[in-house]
């Protein structure tokens, strides 16, 4: 008898629908697996006559074969266990009169039957949703993730023995129910900028990248506070909307890095390290593409400690993500896109020793080595960067006055107003920040007063600035007046967003 | 001016003991023969370079009467300002931003009245020419071949100095500049102008060799006034202390020479503006946080306000957001 059981396998963020069919004849014992099944898939097998065995069920001691199908994909991961079970038991007649129409079935098999979990859950089964099926078969352990999904039964076992009773009808597994996104339900990898001393200015900035979406770049010493300060970041940021946290969601559920609660309800704030390799920081892998840590940081913030310790190359391969907002990775096993729109933060020292421009250390750096330190960090991603800013180790007494402090959620309050701004006057545009702009928003949304425009001039002959750092001053003004409430770019807003450019060096 | 020429190729120290070997320079030229000599003349007229010797009628006068006047000059850009009134700006490499900011806009004051020399290194030298090329008239002194450049970096300050105006060096194509080059080339330096202006100097500074030669030469020593204790303007602070003019702008230097510097066209400043400058002169360097809350005005307000000052040469970013008028 022939058995057709639907399971699920990815393609980048996408689910493919593969048909496990399955075949017991007559015949000399045997168990062959055919339609490009990768050794993981394979090595089902031996797990699924153990679990089969260990769950009270027979193991039929016939010709069995089992294709994928379409035999044209190569499927990897251990997913397919439960299905290839479940049509072993429908072929050999053990699931006499089950109802298994439509439904999907997802997991891994421990050798004793329980089932585990398997990672990119909930992109599967967004698509498998899309493709009409609305019944689910998950593991338990995936069960938090899969809450998120609304309008299809799912039902989450721990064993192999409650699937077959389940789908006998002996005894119903109760379906999960659907769970209410809450954003930014706890708040554990962001600090509060209520901890952060001094540093009035790089406060200032990153209120303004964030209220634009604009990337940031801080300078400073060693110990300074540059981290700290990026920290702050996502803290900052608009809460999630459900379809964001559903699409950052899915590409750390394939990366096989989600947290127990199944969603991501935070902006994500990624630190890789300054070894990382390019396929690392933009995706890749042997056969199935897995996201980078660009991806990874989609939604939310990419920081770079140390930026020229980074190697050159994997920097630049950061440039065509950051204009594009996604990134297409071919490889050997197929090309796919993975959404990338994060926020760069990076933060270096001002020279090798890190005591340039301090205020009571003196630079052992002679002007040769600063330069080549300097331009380990190219133009064009500097370019790419609209926020300049200094972190300086000003000594807390030196500001006499008792600063207030203001709370992370203070400044959210601002960048709210500032962001809504900014949906409402690209609500026909398709963006929805400042920095987003082209030349074509840029024209409609950033008039210049005259004498905006004159100092903008002056400073474009005395700093020696690229076009493109021409339209980013632009778009940080623009930002400055939004937090600013204004409707016009007044001649403040041009000064403060020139002053953001320390790095394109006044002449 | 052939005679020279033959010696072309030879190291700086041996084309001087040949020299002096020699009681008339045309003896040389059978020894390298004509051949080369040709073959040098071909180069420098296609790449437009001329050779100045003490023997021409256009040798800059003063450095004919200085001490040791080099025997013959290559040049490239602008002829005519050989016989310019020079002033020399030099400074240390490691120079504090707001010596290098008025260093550059002296030079720009200074090239009314005068062709600045320099020559051109980071900090203090490539600030004073950035000024002189914004007032038009820059000569800069190579320690190396007229094709040469030292720091490479500089490659295309020193094409837009050959395009404004003149590139001068002692040695022929090919010299590669050598430590004790730099101090030959000093000697240039001090020996072509008038007076000589250190910027910043530390205690044993390139700057120093070149006061000393002007000292040497008769010549006016200027220097800026550093804060005592900063160790790149300690060599400054010894020259003022034995008796060099102390400078704080090009109107010291105008008026050691009798002259009467263009009355400056003021500023408009918006009161924002005003009063930020005022807090600044009131105490030197200071964070722009402190600034603000002197001047009492939000911290974002106050980085605007320093943006537009500095567009306005007024105020100079000293490095960790700090800032200083000048």
């Amino acid at each position: 008898m022939i058995a057709k059981i639907v399971c699920y396998c990815l393609n980048g963020l996408e689910g493919v629908p593969v048909e496990v069919e399955t075949d017991v004849n007559k015949g000399i014992p045997a168990y062959d697996m055919v339609g490009l099944p990768d050794t993981a898939v394979k090595e089902s097998k031996e797990r699924v006559r153990s679990a089969l065995k260990n769950s009270g069920m027979l193991f039929p001691m016939n010709k069995i074969t089992i294709n994928f199908a379409p035999a044209d994909i190569r499927k990897e991961g251990a997913a397919f266990d439960l299905a290839v079970a479940v049509s072993l038991l429908k072929a050999s007649e053990q699931l006499v009169g089950a109802d298994l129409k439509d439904t999907v079935f997802l997991g891994e098999l421990a050798l004793n039957g329980d089932l585990r979990p398997v990672s990119g859950l909930l992109p599967i089964l967004i698509s498998a949703k899309g493709h009409g099926f609305s019944r689910f078969v998950i593991p338990a352990a995936n069960a938090a993730e899969a809450r998120y999904l609304g309008g299809a039964e799912i039902y989450p076992a721990c064993t192999l023995t409650e699937v077959v009773r389940h789908v006998m009808g002996t005894e119903r597994i109760l379906p999960l129910e659907t769970a209410e996104f809450v954003p930014h339900a706890e708040k554990k990898n962001s600090a509060d900028l209520k901890f952060v001393k001094g540093q009035p200015l790089a406060r200032r900035a990153l209120e303004i990248a964030v209220a634009g979406g604009h990337n940031l770049l801080m300078v400073g010493p060693p110990g300074t506070g540059k981290t700290m300060l990026a920290r702050c970041l996502p803290g900052i940021m608009p809460d999630l909307s459900f379809d964001e946290a559903l699409e950052i969601t899915k590409i750390h559920s394939v990366a096989g890095v989600l947290g127990e609660e199944g969603i991501v309800s935070e902006r994500p704030f990624r630190t890789p390290h300054h070894t990382a390799t390019t396929v690392s920081m933009c995706g890749g892998g042997n056969r199935v593409v897995h996201p980078g840590e660009i991806s990874l940081a989609h939604g939310g913030v990419l920081f770079l400690d140390e930026l020229p310790e980074y190697k050159r190359s994997t920097l630049e391969a950061l440039r065509q993500p950051l204009e594009d907002g996604k990134i297409t990775v071919s490889r050997a096993g197929g090309t796919v896109t993975f959404p990338a729109r994060f926020m760069l933060c990076a933060s270096m020292n001002p020279c090798p020793c890190g005591n340039y421009g301090s205020a009571n250390l003196t630079c052992s750096c002679t002007p040769a080595e600063i330069r080549a330190y300097r331009k380990k960090v190219s133009g064009p991603l500097l370019d790419r960067i609209d926020l300049q800013v200094e972190v300086d180790n000003v000594s807390y007494d030196e500001l006499v006055s008792t600063e207030k402090r203001e709370t992370s959620s203070q400044v959210k309050e601002r960048v709210d107003v500032a962001r809504n701004i900014q949906r409402h006057r690209f609500s026909q545009s398709g963006i929805s920040t400042n920095a987003e702009m082209g030349e074509r928003e840029i024209a409609a949304f950033c008039a210049l007063t005259e004498e905006s425009e004159k100092i903008l001039r002056a400073a474009f002959e005395r700093m020696k600035l690229s076009a493109r750092a021409r339209g980013r001053i632009i778009k940080v003004a623009r930002t400055i007046a939004d937090l600013d409430g204004s409707e016009e770019i007044l001649p403040k807003h041009v000064y403060e967003a020139v002053s953001y450019r320390i790095y394109d060096k006044m002449g | 001016m052939l005679w020279l020429c033959a010696c072309a190729g030879l190291e700086y120290r041996e084309r001087v003991a040949r020299l002096r070997a020699v009681s008339r320079p045309a003896e040389l030229l059978t020894e390298s023969g004509e051949e080369e000599v040709g073959r040098l003349l071909a180069r420098m007229e296609r790449e437009e370079v001329f050779a100045v010797s003490l023997l021409d009628e256009d040798y800059p006068a003063l450095l004919k009467n200085s001490p040791s006047p080099p025997l013959l000059l290559f040049g490239a850009g602008r002829r005519e300002l050989l016989k310019a009134r020079m002033f020399c700006i030099v400074g240390s490499r490691i120079t504090p931003p707001w010596a290098e900011k008025l260093a550059k806009l002296t030079a720009e004051r200074l090239s009314r009245r005068f062709a600045v020399v320099t020559g051109l290194a980071e900090g203090g030298d490539a600030a004073a020419l950035e000024g002189a090329l914004a007032g038009g008239s820059p000569v800069c002194v190579l320690p190396c071949g007229i094709d040469g450049c030292y720091p490479a970096a500089h490659a295309s300050l020193k094409e837009r100095v050959r395009r404004a105006g003149l590139l001068l060096t002692e040695y022929p194509f090919g010299t590669q500049s050598k430590k004790f080059h730099f101090i030959a080339r000093n000697r240039i330096l001090a020996g072509l102008a008038e007076g000589t202006l250190v910027v910043s100097a530390g205690k044993r500074s390139g700057a120093l060799i070149t006061a000393n030669f002007a000292l040497d030469g008769g010549r006016d020593v200027f220097a800026f006034p550093h804060n005592p204790g900063a160790a790149q303007g300690e060599g400054c602070n010894e020259l003022i202390k034995k008796g060099a003019y102390l400078a704080t702008g090009a109107e010291d230097i105008f008026a050691a020479y009798g002259m009467q510097e263009d009355v400056r066209e003021e500023v408009p400043l918006t009161p924002a503006e005003r009063r930020v400058l005022t807090v600044l002169k009131e105490s030197g360097e200071l964070h722009a946080a402190v600034i603000a809350e002197r001047a009492e005005i939000p911290v974002y307000e106050a980085a605007a306000t320093l943006a537009s000052l500095e567009l306005k040469n007024l105020v100079v970013k000293a490095g960790g957001n700090r800032y200083t008028a000048v």
